[in-house]
């Protein structure tokens, strides 16, 4: 038969961060992410029902997975949630932005008889990596049965998102955490699952199976391979303290290799656009306390920063607009998400045009002619009625996620809706904020700033920092087979980049530090384990708006386990020494 | 460690000592007597035919906090033409010209024989960032004041006369944050920027949400100040910055401040950008003789003086309107702007200054007039207001412009003609001796920062912070390029004991500490009234909770409390 021609989105769901944040290596997570939302109209096209598996092909690649029906309506557009199995189809080429294309893909579907893989076969099949995760992940840690006693630790702050919510109350009993309050779903999920498939011990490949060593001899290990390299990558920085920020740092320094943090395949574009010209932020309680427009552009807080509205946005409560009557809401995105249904005004807009879009919008702003009857698949009338939403509003935030970062043109996407912003302030007040996800990738670009002038993709081959989107960013430097060794801390490139940077960097010596034994780590050759940053460690994480606050320490790390910085310090000593430096 | 720095011309204002051949002696970070120092055990420095200082000392240079950091990641640009090269164990890398990152910072500054420098402008929800950048800038001591003229809170209380609450408020915010001084930059604009306006705000507008005026926010914490018995005086940006004519708003502004005390009351940064005469800009001439005839004429103000210098610069002010408008005005279109809840905004707009510009000629003029007319070096810093005028790394230049007629001449001849006949500059003789230079780039910062029992001196028991520069005073002052040479890469520089610089080069990393000051002058009840009050306020207003806005002192490198009053 015909195959289905679509448009393929990934993205992030609740349920693919409360897994994830349990632990990739569990049937459940494959259970909630190996599937593709299709359109109740591509389901029946198709012929088949929710739950039967489909093939998507792309350019790239093809891949199995279960389908299952979209909650909003968009015939022709699939969604997946980002993971190790869609991947498998997503190219590797970056446009010079570092960023690959994760939306708006063109793919084809097809009814199959194959099952969906489970995370091992996967990466059998595609990788070449034999792991048998039971032997290494499975424990839960024993609560301690120690006389702590019982202590409410209040305004502790959730290291998740890049919402940085401080107002969690965390109760620990006996040195385990028993309850917490005021956390989202995934929040509460990271508190309360951090004892859960943990590996405690430090593992280094030997004979191609993994052996539990001594942390020292692990970092032994891990630092001839830093050292031997002639050029390595470190890679990850987003979900840890900006304390071991910089400390990767040094050691990027000291290695003469590349230094990159997760930007490069959330908000590179973001960061590009600044870089050419500007940008215009409020921190979110300006926003909170002001804005009586908000247009979510690309992103979904309902999926990817579940207390947002609440604390920061739409729903919020401020001094000057008392809540989401007296605020107008605008959602912009390709299909219809779960947020375009709390909005006073939804605007569709065709996969990969949101250029053409902002263009408009920005002539509309400026009462030009518009000499057409639709742009972006938004009928003109539409987009002048937007604009002057967007003028006659006293104080305007845009709320922008990776829906726009990864729309074709990237950063050139990314200049121009500044620019209408930039324009809108000729109006009124507007200010725009990147929908940041991982709770520390605000600081990880920071803390990189003040040491190199860059916010990621950062080159120390001649012992001082350089940057280019283009060549030192984690996709471009692996699908491009540029670095000889790897070390990762508190990511888990296996399981979200592209096939072919994913397939080389199993390929090279790899050290992954890491709270959990992950999907990358089944490729390491040394695995150091590691305490949670915010949970068993404290340290300074930068919210998406660029608050820095103190993460908190509420319970002990698992006996033998240590944190990133202390993982990293002695790395810098042992790397140090045999370099001879 | 103990270091004798033999033969030296030493120049240390405090203790009265101009140029005499002297030794120093230095152990454990101190300065001590020489004689009791056996020159077996210490390490000799011969300073014969050299020039001694304490370290310098700089008010006012913005060199870390989240406008800083934003003014780098608009800028790569200005990151791709200036590096420094790691060398592992002995310094870091770096980048940047106007914007550089956190090492070379901390080793420019250095290179020059400067110890001490002040970040002036912090909002206190985003002063976590600024104090973990300053952790990371090696080999300077360093402190930052908050902005404090647009806060709800203070301007709460002043419209509501509450001034002791207010001093309360400042009191505590000053120890949540860890902050040293009061910022006041154009008073009032941020609260009026968040509603679009502001731009042009003058001293007796109204700020209608609140229904005070510029005035009374200066007068208000000036009280504060004084309460408070803060060392330095409020530091204050005054409204209409940039703007044509704007002269008469800091003369009004300096008057508002007449009989608040003894000694200075206010401290006008870098008046240079606040002493424009002229209805426009075409018409743009110097208000500087009148700005100087007054400071002359009162002891209640002191400046520095936002030298612009030509070449590439990046603005960057919590004056956010101004940032907007000066967006319009530049070929360079970029432009960000930032706003805190409750507390600020800024904006970050990277500009150039040309010699042909007869704008920016003028301004050139009008910061040596400044300088050069006013009688008392102990009341006016040579600063460029890093990096708004240009880089911290010119200093060496500005130096031998204020130092030498024929330096200044140099460039004058080549300015844009008009600015040229329109300025006083090329009549004024004066030249600054060595003996001022280390007043006012040194004992005088010092001095009104109140730090002068430690910093910007070399007596017995002062902080062993010392600039040895390659310049015989009794031959080279009569060239410029040597005055810059020698400046530009000290012989050697001494940091809390330590040698960090020798021979031009970065010899050793260090990290210095972070001065801030608790002030527990006032009745504990009115204290404790006061923070609940905050509190309560706190939940409504702010985004995060009140215990995760205060900064422990754990989170700062050297922390260095200054504890005034009590």
């Amino acid at each position: 038969m015909n195959p289905l021609k679509v448009v393929l989105v990934t993205g992030r769901t609740v349920e693919q961060g409360i897994e994830g944040e349990a632990g990739k290596l569990r049937e459940k997570y494959a259970k909630k992410v190996a599937v593709v939302e299709l359109d109740a109209k591509d389901l029946k096209l198709l012929g088949i029902d929710e739950g039967r598996p489909v093939l998507i092909k792309t350019l790239h690649g093809e891949v199995v997975l279960r389908a299952i029906a979209a909650k909003g309506r968009h015939p022709g557009i699939v969604f997946a949630p980002m993971s190790p199995w869609i991947n498998i189809v997503i190219g590797s080429e970056t446009d010079g932005s570092g960023m690959p294309t994760f939306k708006g893909i063109e793919a084809e579907v097809y009814p199959t008889d194959e099952r969906v893989l489970s995370i091992e076969e996967l990466l059998k099949k595609y990788y070449g990596q034999e792991i048998s995760s039971s032997e290494l992940t499975s424990q839960e840690l024993a609560p301690k049965n120690g006389s702590g006693g019982e202590q409410l630790f209040k305004d502790v702050v959730c290291p998740f998102c890049g919402c940085l919510c401080d107002d969690v109350e965390v109760l620990v009993r006996n040195g385990a955490i028993v309850e917490v309050r005021k956390a989202c779903a995934i929040g509460s999920a990271k508190f309360l699952g951090h004892r859960k498939e943990r590996a405690l011990h430090p593992l280094v490949r030997k004979g191609g199976t993994f052996v539990k060593v001594s942390l020292n001899e692990a970092i032994e290990e891990a630092a001839k391979i830093l050292a031997n390299s002639k050029y390595s990558l470190l890679y990850g920085w987003s979900s840890t303290s900006i304390q071991a920020n910089a400390l990767g740092i040094e050691l990027a320094e000291i290695l003469g290799g590349v230094i990159d943090n997760t930007t490069s395949v959330c908000h590179g574009p973001t960061v590009l656009g600044v870089q050419g010209v500007g940008t215009v932020r409020a921190t979110l309680g300006q926003i909170r306390n002001r804005a009586d427009l908000i247009v979510y552009w690309g992103s979904n807080p309902l999926n990817a920063h579940l207390r947002h509205l609440m604390r920061y946005s739409a729903l919020a409560k401020g001094v000057f607009v008392p809540g989401r009557k007296q605020r107008k809401v605008v959602v912009i995105d390709v299909r219809e998400t779960p947020m375009a249904k709390m909005a006073d005004l939804f605007i569709k807009v065709k996969p990969g045009q949101d250029y053409e879009l902002i263009s408009a919008l920005r002539m509309a702003v400026k009462e030009l002619d518009i000499e057409a009857e639709e742009v972006a698949g938004v009928p003109v009338e539409k987009i002048y009625q937007l604009a002057e939403i967007m003028r006659t509003a006293k104080f305007g935030a845009v709320f922008f996620g990776v829906g726009v970062t990864m729309s074709p043109g990237k950063d050139e996407t990314l200049e121009n809706i500044i620019r209408l912003v930039q324009d809108l302030n000729e109006w009124t007040k507007f200010v725009l904020c990147p929908m940041r996800g991982h709770f520390n990738v605000t600081g990880a670009c920071n803390v990189s700033l003040w040491m190199t002038g860059y916010a990621f993709g950062i080159d120390y081959m001649r012992k001082f920092p350089r940057h280019d989107a283009a060549i030192w960013t984690v996709t471009e430097l692996l699908s491009n087979e540029d670095v000889d060794a790897a070390l990762i801390v508190a990511s888990d490139p296996l399981a979200h980049l592209p096939k072919r940077a994913a397939e080389n960097l199993t390929k090279i010596p790899l050290i992954v530090v890491d709270p959990r034994f992950n999907v990358t780590a089944a490729a390491a050759r040394v695995f150091i384990p590691s305490s949670f940053v915010g949970i068993e460690k404290e340290g300074t994480a930068y919210r998406m708006d660029g608050v820095s606050l103190r993460l908190k320490k509420v319970v002990d790390p698992p006996e033998g386990v240590i944190s990133d910085e202390e993982i990293l310090s002695l790395l810098i000593d042992r790397v140090k020494k045999l370099r001879g430096v | 460690m103990e270091i004798i720095i033999k033969g030296g011309y030493v120049f240390d204002p405090i203790n009265g000592v101009k140029g005499e051949k002297l030794d120093i002696g230095v152990k454990d970070g101190k300065i001590v007597d020489p004689s009791k120092l056996d020159e077996r055990n210490a390490k000799v420095i011969d300073a014969r035919g050299k020039t001694v200082m304490p370290g310098g000392v700089d008010i006012h240079s913005h060199i870390a906090g989240p406008k800083v950091n934003v003014g780098r990641l608009l800028r790569p640009e200005d990151h791709y033409i200036s590096f420094i090269k790691a060398i592992t164990g002995v310094k870091r890398s770096g980048t940047g010209k106007t914007t550089p990152t956190v090492a070379s910072i901390g080793y420019r500054y250095a290179r020059m024989g400067w110890t001490t420098v002040i970040e002036p402008a912090t909002p206190p929800l985003k002063t976590r960032h600024t104090h973990e950048e300053l952790n990371d800038i090696p080999i300077l001591d360093k402190a930052c004041f908050p902005l404090v003229d647009s806060n709800w809170f203070i301007l709460d209380y002043i419209s509501k006369g509450e001034i002791e609450k207010c001093a309360a408020f400042v009191a505590w915010l000053l120890d949540a944050i860890k902050g040293y001084a009061l910022k006041l930059v154009d008073p009032g604009v941020a609260e009026l920027w968040s509603q679009g306006k502001g731009y042009g705000l003058d001293l007796d507008d109204e700020i209608p949400s609140f229904g005070i005026t510029p005035r009374e926010i200066i007068t208000g914490l000036c009280k504060v100040n004084r309460m408070l018995k803060l060392p330095h005086s409020i530091h204050v940006h005054c409204n209409r910055l940039g703007i044509p004519g704007n002269y008469s708003t800091t003369l009004e502004t300096m008057r508002a401040l007449e009989g608040m005390g003894d000694g200075i009351t206010i401290h006008i940064t870098h008046a240079q950008f606040n002493s424009y005469k002229g209805d426009n800009w075409p018409a743009l001439r110097s208000g500087a003789p009148e700005i100087a005839d007054y400071v002359n004429a009162h002891e209640h103000v002191s400046i520095d003086m936002g030298q612009v210098i030509f070449g590439g610069a990046t603005t960057m002010t919590a004056d956010a309107p101004f940032e907007f408008a000066l967006f319009h005005m530049t070929p360079i279109r970029k432009w960000a702007g930032s706003e805190v809840e409750v507390e600020s905004a800024s904006g970050i707009v990277p500009f150039k200054y040309k010699k042909k510009s007869i704008v920016n000629a003028v301004q050139w003029c009008i910061g040596l007039e400044l300088a050069l007319l006013i009688k008392d070096p102990w009341r006016v810093i040579p600063t460029t207001d890093h990096p708004n005028g240009g880089p911290f790394t010119r200093y060496p230049r500005l130096i031998s412009w204020l130092m030498s007629k024929k330096a200044r001449e140099e460039v004058l001849e080549k300015i844009n003609k008009t600015a040229r006949r329109r300025s006083v500059l090329p009549d004024i003789d004066r030249e600054y001796s060595l003996y001022e230079i280390a007043i006012s780039t040194r004992a005088a910062p010092a001095k009104l920062l109140g730090l002068e029992d430690r910093k910007g001196q070399l007596g017995e028991g002062a902080d062993a912070d010392i600039a040895i520069y390659d310049l015989d005073p009794t031959k080279d002052l009569n060239d410029p390029d040597r005055i810059v040479k020698a400046f530009k890469y000290a012989y050697c520089t001494i940091k809390n004991g330590e040698t960090v610089v020798m021979n031009g080069k970065i010899a050793k990393t260090s990290y210095g500490r972070t001065f801030y000051v608790k002030s527990s002058v006032l009745d504990e009840e009115l204290m404790k009234g006061v923070v609940s009050e905050v509190k309560q306020k706190f939940k409504e207003w702010y985004t995060v909770q009140f215990s995760n806005y205060i900064i422990d002192e754990s989170e700062i490198r050297h922390p260095e409390p200054l504890v005034m009053g009590g």
